[in-house]
């Protein structure tokens, strides 16, 4: 069943039971640059166990939602919660979510393991859990590489290291896959897949189709700083032939209102 | 290890870490290390040619005590390097800018005020390697020139006075080149910043009045003898009280500009 609320087409389908302490909730969110909205009214969740996908054109307010989520750009209306708790909130917040926002946010001149190190010390993550971090996305050779040698797949697998280095149970990935090869874009997937797998709340924006229909269980899609779609992904994609018509679709029909 | 321990210790790590830093350290001790190297034979010759009574010349026509004449000197080895220190603190702060670190320390650390209080602390704990490696250079080629007269004179109380309030200002006026580049998130702004400071306080083209609450005119009223130096604006308590509140001040004002803006 569909039912319509401020233009969004939210599409009821029977979610999971879900563990309140690690769900994403973005409620009537809004922010506001000089004359132009950049995010209107958005509201929709992300629960743990599932893949969300954020899927919209570039500039659509994915990432200022997210960087609203993170603490990074201040709402001019609304809420932004995990848990129920701002993230300025959470103590030592690295061990609850892990973020990655374009890249890994490292200075060129240090050294891989450096940039993890700190990262760790700030939030009292033991030191060895750089070195399993560095293992899993597979930079263990790279580790005294200084980050401006790295290529930018390897910043992006340095950037995904970063966010995992908490163990966080909830993970927020904005255009992971970007200069990924097909081997590291199948790798996100899978890695995606298995935290969700493991319980954890999932979270990840982008503007490519086949990877968001590869890859998700519920999708958010947003326009113009507007959510149009919100619901799993079968229930998006039911009455297309792909998600990618759905999207379009979507768009054409925010676009009419 | 509570939480604001552990943010330090990461903001110590994040200076260690970093190349340009001990670059920039490096490059302002071997400055030191020249400029030490070439000027220690004019004072161990005006040494060498004491007269019996303790009167040096260093300068042709400018006789003066010994002991007081090479304290001075030992003062100004250190206080020269004043002009270059803010540089290495200038490039500790400026690393935030760089590759969007700024963003990945918010994500560590979002408490802004936290963030901001962990790093002034760390940097002042890191600056004080730098300062006190300036006065050991100094101590060394005062110790060159006196060795043969008086070896003890660069570990006096006297001596050691002086450089104890020579780190004083030089962490201070670190500090406050730190808090100008978190401020404006620009290196070369806030070198700019510590150069006319340094520049009004050398020409003393403010009145006395105003002077004296600069910081770099504090650290001059703080460390030059004001029987040879009459022109001090200041005595030494208010110099502390003026290096003290430029660094709150700043500190403050970094911190209410980091909760304001928002991350890259």
């Amino acid at each position: 069943m569909t039912r319509r609320r401020r233009g969004v087409d939210r599409i009821e389908e029977s979610f999971p039971p879900v563990c309140e302490v690690h769900v994403i909730t973005i409620e009537h969110l809004s922010k506001r640059y000089r004359q132009s909205m950049a995010v209107d009214d958005v509201t929709f969740t992300a629960v743990p166990g599932r893949v969300t996908g954020f899927l919209g054109p570039n500039g659509a307010g994915k990432s200022t939602t997210l960087r609203i989520l993170l603490g990074l750009t201040s709402a001019t209306s609304g809420t932004a919660t995990i848990g129920g708790r701002r993230y300025a909130e959470l103590r030592d917040p690295l061990r609850t979510v892990g973020a990655m926002l374009d890249g890994a946010g490292a200075v060129p001149e240090r050294r891989a393991v450096d940039h993890l190190r700190w990262i760790a010390q700030s939030n009292r993550i033991p030191r060895s859990r750089v070195d399993e971090v560095l293992g899993l996305v597979d930079l263990e050779r790279a580790r005294s590489q200084r980050v401006r040698t790295f290529s930018l797949g390897m910043t992006q697998r340095l950037g995904i290291a970063a966010a995992l280095l908490g163990d966080p149970q909830v993970v927020v990935l904005d255009e992971p896959t970007n200069g990924l090869d097909p081997a590291g874009i199948r790798w996100i997937r899978t890695l995606m897949r298995e935290f969700a797998a493991q319980g954890r709340t999932v979270l990840v924006s982008s503007h490519q189709m086949a990877e968001m229909a590869d890859t998700v269980d519920d999708l958010v899609i947003i326009d113009r700083g507007r959510v149009l779609v919100h619901g799993t992904l079968g229930a998006v994609v039911a009455g297309h032939p792909s998600l990618e018509d759905a999207f379009f679709a979507a768009l054409a029909a925010g676009a009419a209102r | 290890m509570s939480a604001h321990v552990a943010v330090v210790r990461s903001e110590l790590t994040k200076i260690i870490t970093l190349r340009s830093v001990w670059l920039t350290l490096g490059g302002v001790l071997a400055l030191q290390v020249l400029v030490g190297a070439m000027s220690v034979s004019l004072y161990s010759d005006a040494v060498a040619a004491m007269t019996p009574d303790g009167i040096i010349e260093i300068f042709v026509g400018q006789p003066q005590d010994a002991e007081q004449a090479m304290l001075e000197s030992l003062v100004a080895s250190s206080l020269e390097m004043c002009i270059f220190l803010p540089v290495v603190a200038a490039v500790i702060a400026g690393q935030e800018f760089r590759g969007r670190q700024l963003r990945t320390s918010l994500l560590a650390v979002p408490a802004r005020g936290q963030l901001v209080t962990a790093k002034l602390v760390a940097a002042g704990v890191f600056l004080l390697l730098p300062a006190l490696l300036v006065a050991a250079v100094s101590t060394l080629f005062t110790y060159l020139a006196v060795r043969q007269w008086q070896p003890g004179l660069v570990v006096s109380e006297a001596a050691l006075s002086a450089q104890a309030r020579f780190v004083v200002f030089a962490v201070a006026l670190c500090l406050v080149t730190y808090a100008v580049t978190l401020v404006t998130r620009s290196v070369v702004v806030a070198v700019m910043v510590a150069v006319v400071l340094t520049a009004v306080a050398m020409s003393q083209a403010l009145a006395p009045t105003l002077d004296r609450w600069l910081p770099v005119s504090a650290g001059r009223n703080l460390l030059l003898d004001p029987v040879s130096t009459p022109d001090l604006t200041s005595g030494p308590t208010l110099a502390v009280a003026v290096l003290a509140t430029w660094v709150v001040v700043l500190g403050i004002v970094a911190g209410a500009a980091f909760t304001r803006r928002e991350a890259p």
